[in-house]
């Protein structure tokens, strides 16, 4: 793999001179592969020559005189010459001066880059058995904060340093072996062999106007030119659990604090009856991946195929996930100069989604109520004069059976996505390389989704009978069929040159310049509602049939193509190893903005010093690489909210030619200087390895300003216009430190560990705000009509995603009503509360600092790693236990000590049955530290000439155990994914699981 | 090999840059592009635009419930009604006359009207670049969207006194337009505005009876010269009153009092603009106007808001058949057979907002006749008396009361028919938006309300306040009304 990447590198020249005869040879790396660049000198006839792209070499030297061969990263080699020589080079130990980096457009070695980059290997993307490589690599790079949630194919959220932006797009942009995407749930993480996430602007800006998120490189595994075959199989099975659970009130708590609210004795204390909703709802989950790989190949044909299947039964009844991959990547070399290389996969899912509401539904559900009274029927919240519950009683509560609200739940969705790239690579000159590469994704959603009308009215009304339905509802549906289907294609084509040359040995020159386009396809999305179809699913799509007449809802969308024109280019320039410089610039023209508002560019630099190499530091014994760099850049965001000067659609709700009409007009005010989110960052960091790099650092400090975020603004009143306007009118402030640290050693032959940690913080800000009336933009809704966040005029100085609710003021001891400070700061209940002057910025959902750690060691044949991970200054809402209704379940430990008059120093207040406002009485801290993995491998010994090469078995343990302050199930809640959404909300929220794995690969 | 690369390369980046442009410009496929006019450039393209204008008068915040309190329930025809605790959001306080500058009805009514001026705006712009439709067509929709502007601006004018003139669409950033959005004019240059939107639609519209039966909502040039004569009337400008009733012909005042409120009575003979409003699928009716004041309780179907007030069951003379066109009464049978329960919260209700087909929905069958000949007699009777000719004034009177089954007026003097007049006007349009502005016109608001009990304070109540919300975004530009 090394040299595939080593390949991209352009070679390095020297002078050489032709004296006597020529000894012609090759050189290898230790699996075969040529090393291009690789230096041979005779020192004898005092002639030097360096190794093509394929290794082989040409130099003037006699036979047996000894040549010395060197390549940076690997063990120098002297040898005696003979024509024809095949050297193989051994890889030193000194990863710094080997590690290569993928920089975009190209590829560098870590020592010569300038920038902020984590890399994540691919065995730490699959130790960790998940679905999204997102979500594995949580905890293992500093400044990347990733929350994720367990829900089968669900994609977590990755915000690097901070987020810049309040309405626009914040997914990192990926870019998959050259595909640029927003979303890697196809990708399956075996098949990845390298993931690197671009953290700073100077890395950053050579993707221009879509880097202000981060961006992720993704590259996929390839052939080795070896002439050998290799199989690789990895199975595994795992059981999952929520990892942890709310203990609820059970019946007979619930019926005395149920009736403490209500003042009187609807309910009995002697129950008989006691569910456990949330048992009732969930299952043990299990999921398996199974994957198979071959790859292998000559010198000039190498190719990967991959089979991947991965199917989740999930812990929520009914939700189940499956996903299988296929994926081929082959490099062919046609001629000495050029290369193609083809990558092509398909990915296809079919999941059973159920409501997440369920949740919800089973923690508020009151456990006196049966899953089935004794006749069948689904319990409902009823309860009769002996007060328990039965089919006729007086209605209690507003809440569904969760059990019933599952099995009514028909959907499915199924997706298929190819994705497909050549790349062609011409070297027109040894240091000039010419490459062109496409790629293009194709996909393709279905769905439908079946309500049964009736029957779930009859199920929540068990005292009806189905004629009572039609009486009750003369026109209303039996059941209601909803087919969706969604489809887009997206492609990218760029061209560049790479120029690389070493002048007098000391000045090393790398330049790219190119051109690239990137159109992201009109998302083409069909959506039919039917009524009334037939029970049986295989009805629903008769041959021949007309179903006009049943059809309730007929939606047909084909949205904006966005397209990108842009130029490239990059200069890197290295002086005697030392002294690094490099300065990129890209000018992107977009479609989603108007014509002259449209091109932007977008520059950056960056300096590098490699103070080891230093005379001062050269020798010394304890720095064996020190580096300080910097940089300056700016980077945009396109995927913003955009006004597209649109008429209000007359055609909905036409009416003919007459006056009723919803007639056409234009109801929006365009502000034609709309444009990207720029953001501007000026960033440091330290590169260390100390003691023989053992110990192994970088410290990264960064000060990122976007000065002119997107936030929705009101047209005057009296314009009539009543559509809010997006326009440039805030700036946000992203500014943090990251650490990471890792120490290797051995001790003896057979025991070598490793330790390591990551510390990020990041302090975000909203700065500043134009004077301008804004659309508030609200967010975090518990479903009762109550908000939970808040982004207006009033939010200057607070991190975006903040909290912004009532301040709770404890219980008034003398009747135990729940007290807020208003204003002035006076206890008042929440009647006498005022919506706009009484709450408060109480923290926001995203962490201030993140951290992880992992240590692991390998003795003989075992290797064992840990890894954890923690989040420190993040809130999270209660929003399921605030959202209480009257006849709700409880939690016990409410249940058990609120106030009453016996009681009036309890730490609850008195039952109540009005809704209470959003306050910090259900605000929690966020703060987790979970252990995410801990893996325990065992490669069995085998015999040498076995036709297995390798055999290791493990097991894993994910997410084994938490320590958190929330008294909810998790306080990791991605929610939508949007800080003013339900992120750090915990409302229909998926539990974090507990995951126990069995695995074995296996390589041919 | 290498040059031709190099020259390809060189060569497709020229080109490419020289593209790029018109590479970037995409179709717009998931919203109407407003570069698209060609999409209307014909006649029933250039209608919808217009069309627009009308269909705002079937809103929510235009025509019902926020108007209704502000019309309706502030005067001493109506109370607030509903339950003693159901505060319609601010229906209390404009009973009650104790609203402040961030009332919600001030506020959304204020924005509705504004919100209709704009799509007057938007198709003043556009018509005249649709040079495909036919110009009569083009001259006709722009005096409709004339005279609609002018109908919004006086309902501003009689709500707010002086108001920004928004005349053209603004041009975001554009610093006179943000001046021109944000800066109160004078009442006399409101008034002047409209006057001239009038003219410029009396000179476009044609008869009424040159519309085809599904158009015969549009207005017609009988409706401007009606709007004309009201705004003059509002002006005091007695003598233009009289010439444009005089020319407001065509019409004439039905026999049925009650059948102008029932659906047979739609586009009768009487009527001048009414706003038309369908009860059948698909329903587009005024959203919620028949709801919110239908009869609240056991046996009702609504929210029970603006009822009719005792002071107005008084105010009409023994015999006259409008009070049972007007009010619903607790425990009688209407006219479709439909009995009132006496479990109903009210005793009262505006049978105006009636409908006997749909009666509980949304949206119903009821529309609003903001201008009937009757009031143009009433209009003219008042012009012509406070012109000193009286005599000719009293025939105008009687014919009114003659229809309510009244005898003659008994009164000769010009003060005695002038308080004639203006108590007709009141039980001839009751609960037809116009009290509180007519009881502010003629100077009797002050007595009226403390009848009442309440206190209308001079100097203060004779407008609304201006929404605080756009006295913030003013920023100094404009003043509140005084007092508030």
């Amino acid at each position: 793999m090394k040299n595939f990447i080593f390949s991209f590198l352009a070679l390095l020249l020297l002078p050489a001179y032709m004296s006597g005869q020529t000894i012609k040879g090759k050189v290898l790396d230790s699996s075969g592969m040529g090393v291009p660049g690789a230096v041979i000198s005779a020192p004898q006839s005092r002639t030097s020559a360096d190794a093509d792209f394929d290794g082989n070499f040409t130099i003037a030297a006699k036979e047996g005189e000894m040549l010395k061969i060197s390549m940076l990263g690997f063990e120098p080699v002297s040898l005696p010459a003979t024509s024809g020589i095949t050297i193989t080079l051994k890889e030193s130990g000194d990863t710094a001066l080997k590690e290569v980096v993928v920089i975009g457009y190209g590829t560098r070695k870590r020592i010569d880059n300038t920038t902020s980059i984590s890399s994540i290997k691919s065995e730490e993307i699959t130790k960790t058995k998940v679905l999204n490589a997102s979500q594995a690599i949580q905890g293992k790079a500093a400044g990347v904060q990733v929350i994720s949630s367990d829900l089968p194919g669900s994609t977590p959220s990755v915000v690097i340093r901070g987020l810049g932006t309040a309405l626009g797009g914040r997914t990192p942009l990926y870019v998959v072996d050259g595909m640029q995407t927003e979303n890697i749930n196809n990708i399956n993480t075996n098949d990845i062999t390298s993931y690197d996430i671009l953290k700073d602007a100077s890395a950053l800006a050579i993707y221009g106007t879509r880097a202000a998120n981060g961006v992720i490189i993704i590259t996929t595994k390839k052939g080795k030119g070896d002439n050998k075959v290799s199989v690789e199989v990895e199975s595994f099975a795992g059981v999952r659990e929520p990892l942890k659970k709310v203990k609820m009130a059970g019946s007979n708590k619930y019926a005395y604090y149920t009736n403490a609210a209500l003042q009187n004795t609807t309910f009995s204390q002697d129950q008989p009856v006691n569910t456990d909703w949330f048992d009732e709802i969930t299952r043990s989950g299990s999921y398996t991946q199974n994957n198979v790989s071959v790859s292998g190949g000559s010198e000039n044909v190498k190719y990967f195929f991959s089979l991947g299947n991965y199917e989740e039964k999930a812990i929520l009844n009914g939700l189940g996930y499956g996903r299988t991959t296929f994926r081929n990547n082959n490099e062919y070399k046609i001629s000495k100069k050029l290369t193609l290389n083809q990558n092509f996969s398909f990915t296809s899912t079919k999941s059973t989604p159920k409501p997440l509401g369920a949740f919800t539904n089973a923690y508020k559900q009151s456990p006196i109520v049966p899953v089935f009274f004794p006749d069948g029927k689904y319990g409902v919240p009823r309860v009769g004069a002996n007060g328990f519950a039965n089919e006729t009683g007086s209605a209690f509560n507003n809440v569904g059976n969760p059990v019933a609200q599952l099995d009514f739940f028909d959907e499915q969705q199924k997706s298929m996505t190819l994705q497909g790239g050549l790349k062609l690579d011409y070297d027109i000159l040894k240091s000039l390389k010419f490459t062109s590469q496409f790629n293009g994704e194709y996909y393709t959603w279905k769905q439908y989704n079946f309500e049964d009308t009736k029957n779930v009215w009859l199920a929540a009304n068990p005292n009806k009978v189905a004629s009572d339905y039609e009486k009750e509802f003369p026109n209303a549906n039996i059941n209601l069929l909803t087919k969706g289907r969604e489809d887009y294609y997206n492609w990218n084509l760029a061209n560049y040159l790479t120029y690389n040359k070493v002048f007098n040995d000391i000045h090393d020159i790398e330049v790219v310049a190119g051109i690239e386009t990137s159109v992201k396809g009109a998302r083409e999305k069909l959506t039919i509602k039917r009524k009334n179809v037939n029970s049986d699913a295989n009805y629903w799509a008769l041959k021949d049939v007309e179903y006009a007449a049943n059809i309730t809802s007929y939606k047909d969308e084909v949205f904006n193509e966005v397209k990108l024109a842009s130029y490239l280019g990059r200069f890197q320039y290295k002086l005697m190893d030392k002294y690094l410089v490099t300065g990129t610039v890209r000018r992107d023209g977009s479609s989603n903005f108007g014509k002259d508002y449209r091109w932007g560019t977008f520059p950056a630099f960056g300096l590098g010093w490699v103070m080891s190499k230093e005379a001062f530091l050269a020798d010394s014994k304890v720095i064996s690489l020190l580096k300080l760099r910097g940089g300056w850049g700016k980077l945009g965001n396109q995927n913003v909210p955009l006004n597209r000067a649109s008429y209000t659609s007359g055609q909905n709700g036409y009416l003919g030619g007459s006056i009723l009409n919803e007639g056409t007009t234009i109801n929006s005010q365009i502000d034609p200087s709309l444009s990207w989110e720029v953001t501007e960052e000026t960033s440091v960091g330290l590169d260390f390895e100390l003691l023989e790099s053992k110990l192994k650092g970088t410290l990264d400090v960064y000060d990122r300003n976007t000065n002119n975020i997107i936030l929705n603004t009101k047209p005057y009143s009296t314009s009539g216009i009543t559509n809010v306007s997006p326009a440039h009118v805030g700036e946000v402030s992203n500014k943090g430190y990251e650490i990471s640290l890792r120490w290797d050693d051995k001790i003896g032959e057979d025991f070598s560990y490793f330790i390591g940690g990551n510390f990020s913080n990041n302090k975000n800000e909203l700065t500043g705000l134009k004077n301008v009336i804004l659309s508030p933009v609200i967010g975090g809704g518990l479903g009762n009509g109550q908000d939970t966040k808040l982004l207006d005029n009033t939010t200057i100085g607070q991190p975006l995603g903040s909290f912004y609710i009532y301040d709770y003021a404890g219980f008034d001891a003398s009747n135990g009503k729940m007290l807020y400070y208003n204003a002035a700061g006076d206890k008042v209940t929440q009647d006498a509360l005022n919506a706009t002057t009484d709450r408060k910025y109480v923290g926001s959902s995203m962490p201030k600092s993140n951290y992880g750690v992992s240590l692991g060691f390998n003795y003989k044949n075992f290797d064992v790693s840990v890894d954890g991970y923690g989040t420190n200054g993040a809130k999270v809402y209660n929003g399921k236990k605030a959202q209480r209704f009257a006849g709700e379940n409880i939690e016990e430990s409410l249940a058990v000590d609120f106030w009453t008059l016996n009681n009036v120093t309890a730490s609850n207040p008195a039952p109540f049955n009005q809704v209470p406002v959003a306050s910090t009485y259900y605000l929690e801290s966020g703060d987790f530290f979970r252990i995410n993995n801990i893996t325990v491998g065992y490669k069995l010994p085998l015999p040498s000439e076995s036709f297995i090469t390798s055999c290791r078995i493990y097991v894993n343990a994910i997410n084994p155990f938490i320590t958190q302050k929330f008294s909810g199930f998790s306080p990791e809640l991605n929610g939508d994914g949007n800080p003013y959404g339900t992120q750090g909300v915990e409302l229909d929220a998926y539990p974090t699981l507990r995951s126990f794995v069995m695995g074995v690969n296996l390589k041919f | 090999m290498k040059k031709i690369y190099i020259a390809a390369f060189v060569v497709s980046a020229f080109f490419f840059t020289g593209c790029a442009d018109d590479y970037l410009d995409v179709d717009q496929t998931e919203s109407v592009s407003t570069d698209d006019i060609e999409l209307y450039n014909n006649d029933a393209g250039a209608s919808q635009f217009v069309t627009s204008i009308y269909n705002k008068f079937l809103n929510w915040d235009m025509t019902s419930f926020g108007w209704i309190g502000l019309s309706s329930i502030t005067s001493d025809d109506a109370d607030k009604g509903s339950s003693p605790g159901d505060t319609g959001t601010d229906k209390d306080v404009l009973d009650a006359l104790t609203y402040n500058a961030s009332n919600p009805s001030a506020e959304s009514t204020f924005n509705a009207n504004y919100d209709g001026i704009n799509r007057c705006n938007q198709a003043l712009n556009i018509l005249p670049k649709l040079d495909k439709a036919s110009p009569a067509l083009r001259a006709r929709l722009t005096g409709e969207a004339k005279f609609l502007r002018a109908f919004m601006y006086f309902t501003l004018v009689k709500c707010y006194g002086g108001v920004p003139i928004v005349d053209h669409l603004p041009v975001p950033g554009s610093d006179s337009d943000r001046i021109m959005q944000l800066t109160r004019k004078t009442k006399a240059e409101v008034y002047a505005f409209i006057e001239s939107d009038l003219n410029d639609a009396i000179a476009a519209l044609p008869e009424k009876g040159a519309y085809a039966a599904n158009e015969r909502s549009r207005v017609s040039k009988g409706a401007a010269y009606a709007l004309l004569a009201k705004v003059s009337l509002y002006q005091k400008n007695w003598q233009k009153v009289v010439d444009n009733c005089n020319k407001v012909t065509g019409y004439s005042i039905v026999n049925d009092y009650a059948s102008m409120f029932r659906v047979a009575g739609k586009f009768d003979s009487e009527t001048i603009f009414e706003i038309y409003a369908q009860g059948s699928v698909p329903a587009k009716g005024i959203e919620g106007y028949s709801n919110t004041q239908g009869a609240r309780g056991a046996g009702g179907w609504g929210w029970g808001f603006n009822t009719p007030s005792q002071s107005l069951v008084n105010a009409y003379e023994p015999g006259d058949v409008r009070k049972n066109a007007t009010i619903i009464f607790r425990g009688t049978t209407l006219y479709d057979g439909r009995v009132i329960p006496t479990t109903v919260e009210n005793e009262r209700y505006n049978y105006k907002a009636y409908s006997s087909a749909y009666t509980d929905a949304w949206e119903t069958d009821v529309d609003i006749k903001y201008l009937r000949y009757a009031e143009v007699l009433l209009m003219k009777a008042e012009a012509l008396n406070e012109l000193g000719q009286t005599p000719e004034a009293i025939p105008l009177l009687n014919q009114i009361r003659k229809r309510a089954g009244l005898g003659d007026t008994p009164y000769t003097s010009q003060g005695d028919i002038r308080t004639a007049i203006w108590r007709e006007r009141r039980v001839e349009m009751a609960f037809e938006h116009d009290r509180f502005f007519d009881l502010v016109r003629t100077g009797q608001a002050k007595a009226a309300f403390a009848i009442d009990g309440k206190v209308f304070t001079e100097g203060k109540n004779e407008v609304f306040p201006i929404p605080a919300s756009f006295i913030k975004q003013a920023a100094g530009l404009s003043d509140q009304n005084p007092l508030y």
